[in-house]
């Protein structure tokens, strides 16, 4: 039937069969993406140092023992849980706000990305791509990176916490919005159009009913990620959980550190759960009550748990308004637009010069490679955490079950901690270099992504497996023949989304010291030579952009 | 000859439904046995007894001499690799190539580093291709299985059995969705596999024609219950009847 693309070959005289053995054809593009991938790994963990010997620094083995001992003995004293509790206050205030403003500015944003609203031809094509290309710039720069240049207009005020939230998160929402809206059938709302509706009324009809669920779910999932995003924004000074963090480990308080820790935590499973908790009833709602026409006609019944959540983020919302105490004012305010004028004024043009671009392409080089080692790590982590971190479909063994429990209460704590104090942790024992900060951000990747593994690893079919188990194959048979190659593809498509977002995360790393663009970036606010900090993001943006553009043909050769 | 299957008062409940309700079923070893009735009558949960997947919840279970839920893991394993399963749904891993859903019936006596190697490069290339060519499927070897029809998919899952060379060979609607034609030879195989070593057949058929053609014995189940248990050969089409008249 293919014998167009399968040579047949004469079988050799011992083998059983009798007509011609089809021959193996392996697809050369994926090998040639793997062969590539091993050697741009190989090549990021020489760069890391890992080679080089003298990665060790055993003097601060102690000190790192006492951190260590501090997760079994973290402060309760209620003047501090007082205190954690205030500031757990706060960071979710600027998660609320700056997700709210970024979902209206996704919104709002959307149409202008959607390929649909700027009409066919080559116009059309090249005012979609501008505001597409536009939007990398908002989107390529992490949270931090906006909260110190926002710093440098607006002062400390607390919008400086709400935009950075809202800016980069806005930008992604904005495109996330428009693919979404784009996969919506076309015909329902051309027959709409036909039939004399306007733009508006149509989509309002045809479009956002179709997209609602999935445009729903994308901003409660914004907002989970909004509040890590506050914990990081409170480590550079914007105050809750992440500054308080950051506070008892510079003073070496290691019991506070922890508590922190345990709040983060904390903080993080509530978002994930009521998140969770408003997709699933979004994806699977529940069947109208019975017995509806008994009492006389049908009624329209909404959702309770949907209602009460929407009402809840609302008043979250405004709550978190009033409780920054924010002032639309301060934003359009004369001292602000004095300081826009004069930052724009100082920045532009960026600095060009040959040594400033040598060495920009050292720090762009040790990005990439820091952010390779810690998604490799991550990947390899991940790969061997996910079967036994997933939830099995029958109740587990006593020793089974509490593995799995404290794999994910594992995973949970490396995702709670911001990469940076990992960072800060890991050099304790480790010499200062991009080694540190990839292995933090490893660890706190490993986090994520064996979440996601094993999510995927749980949502698979158990019958396959159950049938090689059934026919005597063992743990190790039927994880190579039933469960990886149906979960390899999910968790390398995980792995390459995560090595976008380790870019950004290894900048925000850098910013504390790892090296790579964020010293560099650091360096340059620090000393205030806006020039040489325009180029810094200039290259950030491209190089974002770049790994974005790899990224995606990677996802699409290993579908 | 000694018993391949002895079931004694066997029940099984699926919360409120009992799928099997007292089952007492002697298999000896060279019989092959088509299992008819409704969908629903516990024909599959039979056969899951019988491979292990299914422990009763009261009678007593003897396969190839031993029952499959007291023996300890390794042992476990062994009396598993004797007994092949070609399952209702096929269970097999879209996205390996076909060879691999193959050679996944040898994975009960393969070492875990040979299943692994065979990913990299296929192993027991020979003994595939032989079993594929029995189910004229020789030419789809190295195809995505998801790229395959149902047809072709119920085929590989019997070049698995082929490949596993198993002494008791169970079989849930092998040859739904086969043309006539293919079906027979399918039950041919498959009889033919249970004969080669000495074995024994038990397949769950919707065709009673397919039944009388290929098997020794057939058993009638209904509502968990065998209540029809007789030689192919002394059976007649009034008894079929009876049988499906039963059931209505």
């Amino acid at each position: 039937m293919s014998g167009a693309l399968e040579r047949p070959v004469p079988v050799p005289a011992t083998g059983a069969a009798t007509a011609a053995v089809p021959v193996l054809h392996r697809s050369r593009a994926r090998w040639a993406w793997a062969l590539g991938a091993l050697a741009v790994v190989a090549w990021s963990l020489a760069g890391a140092g890992l080679f080089s010997g003298e990665v060790l620094n055993p003097a601060g083995a102690r000190q790192f023992a006492r951190f260590a001992a501090g997760a079994l003995s973290p402060d309760l004293s209620g003047g501090f849980v007082r205190v954690l509790g205030t500031s757990a206050l706060v960071t979710v205030a600027y998660a609320a706000s700056g997700a709210a403003l970024a979902v209206l500015i996704g919104a709002l944003g959307a149409p202008l990305l959607a390929r649909t609203s700027w009409g066919r031809g080559r116009s059309g094509w090249a005012g979609w791509a501008l505001a597409r290309a536009l939007v990398a710039v908002p989107r390529g720069l992490h949270e931090a990176v906006w909260g110190l240049l926002l710093l440098n207009v607006l002062g400390l005020d607390p919008w400086v916490g709400v935009l950075a939230i809202a800016v980069p998160y806005g930008a992604v929402t904005a495109t996330v919005f428009a693919d979404l809206l784009e996969e919506v059938p076309r015909g329902p709302r051309e027959a709409l159009l036909a039939a004399g509706a306007g733009r508006g009324t149509s989509a309002l009809y045809a479009l956002l009913p179709a997209a609602a669920g999935d445009l729903l779910a994308y901003a409660c999932y914004r907002l989970e990620c909004a509040v890590r995003s506050a914990v990081v924004l409170g480590l550079i000074g914007a105050g809750g959980l992440g500054y308080q963090l950051s506070l008892s480990f510079t003073s070496l308080r290691w019991e506070q550190v922890w508590s922190c820790v345990y709040a983060l935590s904390l903080l993080c499973v509530g978002a994930v759960v009521a998140g969770r908790a408003v997709r699933r009833r979004l994806a699977d709602p529940p069947p109208a009550p019975a017995g509806e026409r008994a009492r006389g006609g049908p009624r329209l019944h909404r959702d309770r748990l949907l209602t009460a959540a929407v009402a809840a983020v609302a008043a979250l919302v405004a709550w978190s308004w009033w409780y920054l105490a924010l002032d639309p004012a301060g934003l359009g305010a004369e001292r602000t637009r004095e300081q826009l004028s004069l930052l724009l004024a100082q920045s532009w043009p960026p600095r060009v010069s040959g040594p400033l671009l040598g060495s920009l392409a050292g720090a762009a080089v040790e990005t990439v490679q820091m952010s390779v080692v810690a998604v490799a790590l991550a990947t390899l982590g991940a790969v061997l955490v996910s079967g036994p971190a997933a939830r099995p479909v029958h109740r587990p063994g006593p020793v089974r079950g509490v593995l799995g429990a404290l794999l994910r209460l594992g995973l949970l704590l490396l995702r709670a901690v911001p990469a940076p104090v990992w960072a800060l942790v890991l050099l304790f024992v480790l010499r200062p270099g991009i080694l540190p900060g990839a292995l933090a951000l490893g660890l706190y990747t490993l986090g994520v992504l064996g979440r996601l593994s094993a999510e995927a690893v749980e949502e698979l079919d158990p019958r396959p497996a159950q049938a090689l188990a059934g026919l005597g194959a063992g743990p190790a048979g039927t994880w190579f023949y039933a469960v990886a190659p149906r979960a390899a593809g999910a968790v390398l498509a995980y792995a390459l989304y995560r090595w976008e977002v380790a870019v950004r995360d290894s900048v925000l790393v850098g910013l504390l010291g790892a090296g790579g663009l964020g010293a560099v970036l650091a360096t340059a606010l620090q000393t205030f030579d806006r020039p040489t900090a325009t180029s810094t993001l200039v290259v950030l943006v491209l190089l974002t952009c770049a790994v974005d553009l790899v990224s995606a043909r990677a996802r699409a050769v290993v579908r | 000859m000694g018993a391949a299957v002895r079931l004694e008062g066997v029940r099984v409940s699926f919360g409120a439904t009992r799928a099997l309700d007292g089952v007492d079923l002697h298999v000896a070893t060279g019989e092959r046995i088509a299992l008819l009735g409704p969908s629903g009558a516990g024909k599959s949960t039979l056969l899951n007894v019988l491979n292990g997947s299914v422990t009763p919840s009261a009678g007593s279970v003897q396969v190839l001499g031993a029952d499959p839920a007291a023996l300890p893991g390794r042992a476990a394993r062994r009396l598993r690799a004797r007994v092949g399963t070609v399952h209702q749904h096929l269970e097999l891993v879209g996205a390996l190539r076909v060879v691999h859903n193959v050679n996944a019936g040898r994975l009960g006596s393969w070492p875990a580093w040979r299943a692994a190697l065979s990913l990299l490069r296929p192993q027991g290339v020979a003994q595939v291709a032989a079993a594929l060519e029995q189910v004229d499927l020789l030419e789809r070897m190295y195809e995505r299985t998801e790229r395959l029809s149902g047809g072709q998919r119920q085929r590989v899952a019997i070049a698995r059995v082929l490949v596993q060379r198993p002494e008791l060979v169970l079989a849930d609607e092998p040859a739904s969705a086969l043309d006539p034609a293919l079906a027979g030879r399918a039950l041919a195989l498959l009889s033919g596999l249970a004969a080669e070593r000495g074995g024994s057949l038990l397949a769950c058929l919707h065709d009673p024609a397919l039944a009388l053609a290929h098997c020794t014995r057939v058993l009638g189940l209904v509502e968990g219950r065998i209540a029809l248990d007789a030689p192919a050969a002394r059976l007649t089409p009034a008894d079929l009847a009876d049988f499906y008249g039963v059931r209505r």
